[in-house]
């Protein structure tokens, strides 16, 4: 990289402005450019007038996160996180509900004694949920649940959507759960793999939203950070990046750190053609209903599971049982997860009709629902989910590792094309950023002693 | 600023200390490791400054992947000491009355240990404590050592320097870079427990390598991390960690590299027992999980019991080379 012309970074979520501020201590020169109005990202909040508060789904974050970011006095602890699963008209607290149902015992322990399953190698996701959990908790809870969120059957998808992210073992999280309860912090469990957890990082949310986390980040770097300034495309000759263009103007840069979808990335690239496998890559986008209620603990628990054919959505949560600040009093918000795709017909309903869809949909499990109503809010996210297809298998390994084009570079949940959430996406970027920068711009700055 | 190795002898009683600014977080700032100056660091441990609630802030301490270092990072801007070392810190409000016992066996020990580190030195042999507080070692040495000794020390605190002064101590106030005293006069130099406390340890070290004669030497104390009280409690509540005022802590490796590093040869590293980062520990971890304040204060530092049992537990580690304390002889070499 030369140091004269800066990097171009593209993206200004969490992804893109952590490696901003890495750049920036590294006295790297760089620009931001971010597409839309303001930071952020999908680490973003939205407030209402009637005091009501809507995340893009991502609302936990950890203590670990946020004393990192030195934000810790502003957020507030999470007293207590839970999930559940509805199945055939009856609720189960997860894990250890469903535990108690003595078939998904018996097929979880009977898989668990193969002793031929950590060698396997696994052709999809499908057998390696039925090797993991057991058939019938994979063909009855995970699949369903997995399909619906993916919009894919789970034998088309890779086994890596389970081996690299569910890797916390059923008594660890019985463990973290009971330890929460006893101290009266809601313990997270299952949210980083970058750097391993432990029982003493809990959930906490930032005071206003979970906006303020990029806020901090982006402190002191405002004058390098462009908005409203999509990158167009990104030049590249003799396999090298040279220039950007940002509004139908060419402007040369040593290198370029993209967090922008790589199918998005992909078509972006101009002079090269090493990036094309990866505009196959498939996100599954998501909308996110946020009903509005009166009441308060209308759901079993924050997170219900609906792995049952009979529901539109897979997932639907109640952000005020952990997050009492994020509703008025007496009131709630149960926000409602729908996968489609871009154009289809729920995508493209109007708000009013997929509130009355989800009512619709919700009754089974709180029958008043309908008098509670007082009206939604959609947020829509067009890449919400990468969706791993056995088909692209290796290309996501290869692209997890190197682009292949000499000074671009990918971080981030979508850049990187994978399930990350934002304190891994933070240590991630940079660790990348940190085998990028020349070794010689580390060491100069080592507090080299001069001796007397 | 720093305080003696009579480290944390009192703790404030539980909320009986109002701080008007408590609950005003403090400016945090990143900083990269000052032994290798690398910022590849694992995060370790998330805290809060369970001693004194200074600040409402959570602080994360991090090892660095590259020497092993264990730092603060973020940790609070230079602006902040006066918040951070609160009046009622236990390095300013120090006196025998109301330890009584425990003090004067403290005492005892601590002028055994100073004087091992004096045998070399012959009449009229110039010392300097560094981070003295209120002379605490300095009065040992006085007490117990050659009359003919001519004793100074240094602190950032002006209250701490002022009662050491009042003692009849020759105390300089400031750091101890900013302070002026002839370079190359002195015979020895201590630091106890305060290395952890500072902000550029190099730099402090640098400065007293100019003031030690050739040949003089420096003894470090500082807190061990290669330890089982780290190892146990290192995930959150490590007595050694002292939210958020241990800004680096070493090992054996870390500290013979910053030696290395600032030009003085390493004559001994050693490890010595404390009782004070497993009482802290279970101390902090107590009031972590609310525990009624009757069994917070068996593990204060006011609890002989405590104390009394961690320093002989302690002393099987120690045996093994994993006291809880580091104690570093480094020497100041004769040629330059
Ligand atoms: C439903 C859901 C729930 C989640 N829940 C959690 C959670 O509870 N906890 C958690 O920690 N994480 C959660 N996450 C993950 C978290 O949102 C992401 O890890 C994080 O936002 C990723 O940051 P990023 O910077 O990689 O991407 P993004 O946040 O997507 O930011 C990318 C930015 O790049 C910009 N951009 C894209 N293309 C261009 C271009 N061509 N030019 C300029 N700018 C461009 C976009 O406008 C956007 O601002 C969740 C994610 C989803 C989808
Ligand atoms: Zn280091």
């Amino acid at each position: 990289m030369s140091p004269t012309k800066p990097i171009a970074i593209i993206g200004g979520g969490p992804a893109g402005l952590t490696a901003a501020a890495f750049l920036q201590r590294h006295k790297v020169p760089f620009v931001l450019y971010e597409a839309g109005p303001k930071v952020a990202g999908l680490a973003t909040s939205f407030h209402d007038d009637d005091g009501f508060t809507y995340d893009f789904g991502a609302h936990f974050i950890n203590n670990r996160l946020a004393a990192a970011l030195g934000v810790g006095a502003q957020c507030r602890t999470v007293k207590y996180y839970g999930e559940s699963v509805h199945l055939n008209g009856k609720s189960y607290g997860y894990p250890l509900g469903l535990l108690q149902s003595p078939r998904y015992v018996l097929s979880g322990i009977s898989s668990r004694l193969n002793p031929r399953i950590h060698k396997r190698q696994f052709r999809s996701a499908a057998t390696w949920f039925r090797a993991s959990y057991g058939s019938a908790l994979a063909n009855e809870v995970a699949l369903p649940l997995l399909e619906a969120w993916s919009g894919v059957p789970a034998a088309e998808l890779s086994a890596a959507v389970g081996s690299e992210k569910l890797q916390n073992s059923i008594a660890q999280t019985l463990k973290f759960r009971n330890i929460g309860r006893m101290t009266g912090r809601a313990v997270a469990c299952g949210y980083s793999h970058e750097i391993p957890e432990n029982s003493h990082m809990w959930h906490v949310y930032p005071d206003g939203g979970v906006g303020l986390l990029c806020r901090k980040i982006a402190e002191g770097l405002e004058s390098q950070i462009r908005l409203s300034s999509p990158v167009e495309a990104v030049w590249v000759d003799n396999n090298q990046v040279q220039a950007v263009q940002v509004n139908g103007q060419e402007l040369p840069v040593s290198g370029v750190i993209s967090t922008a979808p790589c199918h998005i990335l992909s078509r972006m690239m101009r002079g090269t053609d090493r990036l094309a496998a990866l505009a196959q890559f498939r996100y599954r986008p998501m909308m996110f209903i946020n009903l509005r209620l009166k009441g308060r603990g209308l759901l079993k628990d924050t997170v219900v599971w609906l792995p049952g054919k009979d529901f539109t959505t897979f997932r639907v949560t109640e952000t005020p049982i952990s997050m009492p600040w994020l509703a008025p009093v007496g009131k709630t918000l149960i926000t409602v997860d729908i996968g489609c795709e871009k154009g289809d017909d729920l995508w493209s309903m109007d708000d009013e009709a997929l509130g009355e869809s989800c009512l619709k949909d919700l009754e089974p499990l709180i029958p008043d629902i309908r008098q509670r109503y007082q009206g939604c809010r959609v947020l829509r996210a067009s890449c919400a989910y990468p969706v791993y297809l056995n088909t692209y298998e290796d290309v996501r390994q290869r692209w997890r590792q190197t682009t292949g084009v000499e000074g671009l570079y990918t971080v981030g949940r979508n850049g990187e094309f994978s399930h990350a959430l934002m304190e891994d996406v933070y240590w991630r970027t940079q660790r990348k950023l940190r085998g990028i920068l020349p070794s010689n711009r580390v060491m100069s700055e080592s507090p080299g002693a001069t001796p007397v | 600023m720093s305080h003696s190795l009579t480290q944390s002898l009192t703790t404030p009683l539980m909320g009986a200390i109002h701080r008007p600014d408590s609950d005003r977080p403090l400016p945090l700032e990143p900083v990269t490791c000052c032994v290798c100056g690398s910022d590849d660091a694992e995060p370790l441990a998330v805290g809060e400054d369970f001693e004194y609630r200074t600040s409402p802030d959570t602080f994360l301490a991090v090892q660095c992947r590259c020497c092993g270092l264990v730092y603060l990072n973020p940790r609070p801007a230079m602006t902040t000491l006066d918040r951070i070392y609160p009046l009622d810190y236990h390095a300013f409000d120090f006196s025998a009355e109301r330890y009584g016992l425990i003090y004067r066996v403290r005492q005892r020990l601590e002028a055994k240990r100073l004087l091992s580190a004096c045998q070399r030195l012959g009449p009229g042999a110039r010392l300097l404590d560094v981070g003295c507080g209120d002379g605490f070692h300095l009065k040992l040495l006085r007490q117990f050592g050659r009359s003919d000794w001519q004793l100074e020390g240094v602190d950032m605190s002006d209250r701490a320097v002022a009662l050491g002064r009042q003692q009849g101590l020759k105390l300089h106030q400031g750091t101890i870079q900013a302070v002026d005293l002839p370079a190359h006069q002195y015979d020895l130099a201590f630091m106890i427990a305060t290395l952890e406390h500072v902000d550029d340890p190099a730099e402090v070290i640098q400065a007293v390598r100019r003031l030690l004669k050739p040949g003089g030497e420096l003894v470090i104390v500082t807190d061990n991390t290669d330890t089982w009280d780290f190892r146990l409690f290192g995930h959150r509540h490590w007595g050694g960690y002292h939210f958020p005022r241990h800004w680096n802590l070493f090992n054996a490796n870390t500290v013979g590299r910053l030696a290395m590093e600032t030009d003085l040869e390493v004559v001994k590293i050693q490890t010595i027992v404390s009782p004070v980062n497993w009482v802290y520990s279970i101390h902090n971890y107590l009031v972590d999980w609310n525990a009624a304040s009757w069994l917070v204060k068996q593990f204060s530092l006011e609890s002989t019991l405590s104390l009394g049992f961690f320093t002989l537990f302690d002393q099987v580690f120690q045996a093994f080379g994993h006291g809880a304390l580091l104690r570093v002889t480094l020497r100041r070499p004769f040629e330059n």
